[in-house]
């Protein structure tokens, strides 16, 4: 048996086919995990026991594979009655897992903004919440675009994993071909390649929008 | 099965984790500090080809990966077993991230270190060995940790190419014991007590290096 | 003005005495490091005060506990009467008896000249926008920087951020004036725009707490100078009895350092 580059190619179209399952995946799990990152990391600032709490999920969540996250939740979901699609599944999962780690670039983007910036909301007599919304908060999304752009690239390359909870997307639909042809190398290649160049366009997107940033804004 | 016995089954899994993720370090080891320091003194047409592959290994998806050269090597007449396939594939996905560590940790050093060794006449190879090598892998040294929880975590995906490590054991039981919710929480309960104690360290190592922040640059 | 929510200050608790400031036996530990030592210090309404001192000697820190950025943890600080309770934790801070000017300006950056000034006035004095726009123009016309009112904080000279710092503290037309060494950052040919500055406030009336490395200001502007050393108070006299015949040796010392 020797590769086929021609069979790999028949097989581009139908799993190109399911690349918007693949993005629609990443964004809603970036989304998720921005929400989630962001709640940690308010929570862990908030107070000493939603602190400590905050502190041993966002620990948790780090120590522990996504992998092991997707089977948890598709398993387990529908033993307490919350029947949800496997996509759903799939996004509820990746959300848990990278909202550990971007609560570390909440944190970090907070710590980045000169503590100047609060003193002075607090001199001019800004309320705790004002100068969050107000000062911080977007400062803050300045310091987290470019970590969360990285993220956002692997999320997509966690995307995989979910068809290991039967989600049809690129790997997923690579395995369909597979068992239908009973020819493995060829489907996977080509959606490593296709993933691979997905990955490196975002890079590419990731690192204009560093550039942009990296400009004082001019109105 | 009570809960601690689940917890103790899925622990089965334990050795082929450790096992792969041992083996996994051999390929990654190597292959950041080569890769790291050649892109670092390289420029050009080499350097370009270093960070080819560099950027191969580390953008490609890790699941693919894995299945691809599970699948694809024999076609092309190499016979590994499932263990060497998965610790080259996670070795050196690991390996590429671990260069970019070594590289970031190279780059900040003092430009004087260099200039005081070339002073005292050591060569070029000489000076990186003694006097730069082991002062970025300290500055580093928190993001190596990192890497290895990574890896530690990473070894969750040999489950699905036949390895009897932790995962595959849970899935094996929550097959026979029908009791998702106990197995799947001990497996991430298995994790977490594998990986906690290896950040804790880290962190340790943090404070008493006084090192450079761990860079997250990947989950 | 009347809009704003007055701050404890104005409701006529405490005595209507002249005092504007009055700290009593202040004392502050950073953790074991014992930074302001019983200080006593009085400033009367309209006074100016110049506070100067070797580097650590607390005399930021000093400022900063009035202005309640920091906390401390014995004596008191009464303003206009009213007693300070260190930081104000209060989730609604409301209008504050002074504006405070920082060393390192602390505009905010994502927001331009106009903005940094109309936030407070908004958010805390809940004036309507184009009210806010009027009295933030006002300000920035005072202190010359007007047309940069469309400009980023980035866009501008050191100077000129200053200056637009301390339109901003102005807006909320503070009865007290505190400033951190404010000149400090600048590049020596942009201090004299702010000193010209702060100098138009101090003939205004002002009260006017100021921090400063700038001797000629002092002597210009100051009713008093206030010689500070490892956080106790030195000497207090008025700038002619300062600089030409002061009392205490230390600050004879501490002169005879700086105006070389």
């Amino acid at each position: 048996m020797n590769f086929d580059p021609i069979m790999a190619l028949s097989c581009v179209p139908a799993i190109l086919g399911v690349v918007a399952t693949t993005v629609e995946v990443t964004l809603a799990s970036c989304l998720g995990s921005c929400i989630l990152g962001f709640g940690l990391e308010m929570a862990r600032r908030s107070g000493v026991s939603t602190g400590y709490a905050a502190r041993f999920i966002i620990d948790f969540v780090r120590s522990t594979p996504a992998l092991a996250w997707l089977y948890f939740l598709y398993f387990v979901l529908p033993r307490f009655d919350i029947v949800l699609p496997p996509m759903a599944v799939g996004i509820v999962g990746l959300s848990i897992y990278f909202g550990g780690y971007l609560a570390e670039v909440f944190k970090a983007g907070i710590d980045a903004i000169p503590q100047g910036q609060s003193e002075a909301a607090k001199a001019l007599g800004l309320s705790r919440i004002d100068t969050m919304a107000f000062v911080l908060f977007p400062q803050m999304l300045r310091n987290v675009a470019a970590p969360i752009g990285n993220y956002f690239i692997s999320i997509l390359k966690a995307t995989p994993y979910l068809a290991t909870i039967a989600v049809p997307e690129m790997l997923g639909r690579a395995f369909d071909i597979a068992s239908d042809t009973y020819r493995y190398a060829e489907p996977l290649v080509v959606a490593g390649v296709l993933l691979l160049l997905l990955a490196l366009a975002a890079a590419q997107l990731v690192r204009l929008l560093e550039r942009k940033l990296a400009h004082p804004s001019r109105r | 099965m009570s809960f601690g016995q689940l917890f103790l089954g899925v622990l089965g899994g334990l050795q082929v984790t450790a096992t792969v993720t041992a083996y996994g370090l051999l390929f990654a080891i190597p292959f950041a500090l080569v890769f790291g320091v050649t892109q670092h003194l390289t420029s050009g047409a080499a350097r370009i080809m270093i960070t080819a592959v560099i950027e191969f290994w580390r953008s490609s998806a890790v699941i693919i990966l894995l299945f691809v050269f599970y699948y694809a090597l024999p076609v092309f007449g190499i016979r590994l077993s499932a263990t060497a396939v998965s610790a080259l594939v996670l070795g050196l996905n690991t390996g590429a991230y671990g260069s970019q560590a070594i590289r970031a940790g190279l780059q900040s050093l003092d430009k004087g270190q260099l200039e005081a060794a070339s002073a005292l006449g050591l060569r070029r190879q000489h000076s990186m060995l003694l006097v730069e090598l082991p002062q970025a892998v300290r500055v580093m040294a928190p993001t190596f940790v990192n890497e290895l929880i990574q890896l530690i975590k990473g070894t969750a995906l040999v489950s699905l190419v036949t390895l009897s490590d932790m995962t595959f054991q849970a899935k094996q039981l929550a097959e026979i014991e029908y009791n998702p919710v106990g197995v799947y929480s001990a497996l991430l309960l298995a994790y977490f007590v594998v990986c906690y104690p290896i950040t804790i360290f880290g962190r340790w190592l943090e404070r008493h290096t006084g090192g450079a922040r761990s860079l997250s640059g990947e989950f | 003005m009347s809009k704003a929510p007055i701050s404890e200050i104005e409701t006529g608790e405490g005595n209507k005495q002249s005092k504007a400031i009055e700290i009593a036996g202040l004392d502050k530990w950073y953790g074991k490091f014992h930074a302001l030592k019983n200080i006593e210090l009085s400033v009367a309404t309209g006074q100016r005060v110049v506070l100067c001192g070797p580097s650590g000697s607390g005399k930021s820190t000093l400022v900063r506990c009035v202005a309640q950025l920091e906390g401390f943890q014995g004596g008191t600080i009464r303003v206009f009467g009213k007693r300070l309770h260190g930081l104000r934790q209060d989730a609604s801070r409301g209008r504050p008896f002074a504006g405070m000017v920082f060393q390192q300006f602390n505009l905010f950056p994502h927001l331009t000249v106009l903005g940094n000034c109309t936030l407070a006035l908004r958010r805390v004095l809940k004036q309507p926008a184009p009210t806010a726009r009027e009295i933030a123009l006002h300000h920035l016309d005072k202190v010359k920087v007007r047309e940069q009112a469309q400009k980023f904080p980035a866009q501008l000279s050191g100077g000129q951020q200053q200056r637009v710092a301390i339109a901003r503290a102005l807006c909320l037309e503070p009865r007290i004036m505190l400033f951190d060494e404010p000149t400090s950052a600048l590049d020596p040919e942009m201090v004299k725009e702010v000193l010209d500055v702060m100098t138009d406030l101090a003939k205004g009336g002002m009260t006017m707490v100021c921090v400063t490395h700038e001797p000629g200001f002092a002597r210009a502007i100051a009713d008093e100078v206030v010689l500070m050393d490892e956080g106790r108070i030195v000497e207090v006299s008025p700038p002619d009895v300062f600089f030409a015949a002061p009392k205490q040796e230390r600050t004879r010392q501490f002169l005879a350092k700086v105006l070389q």
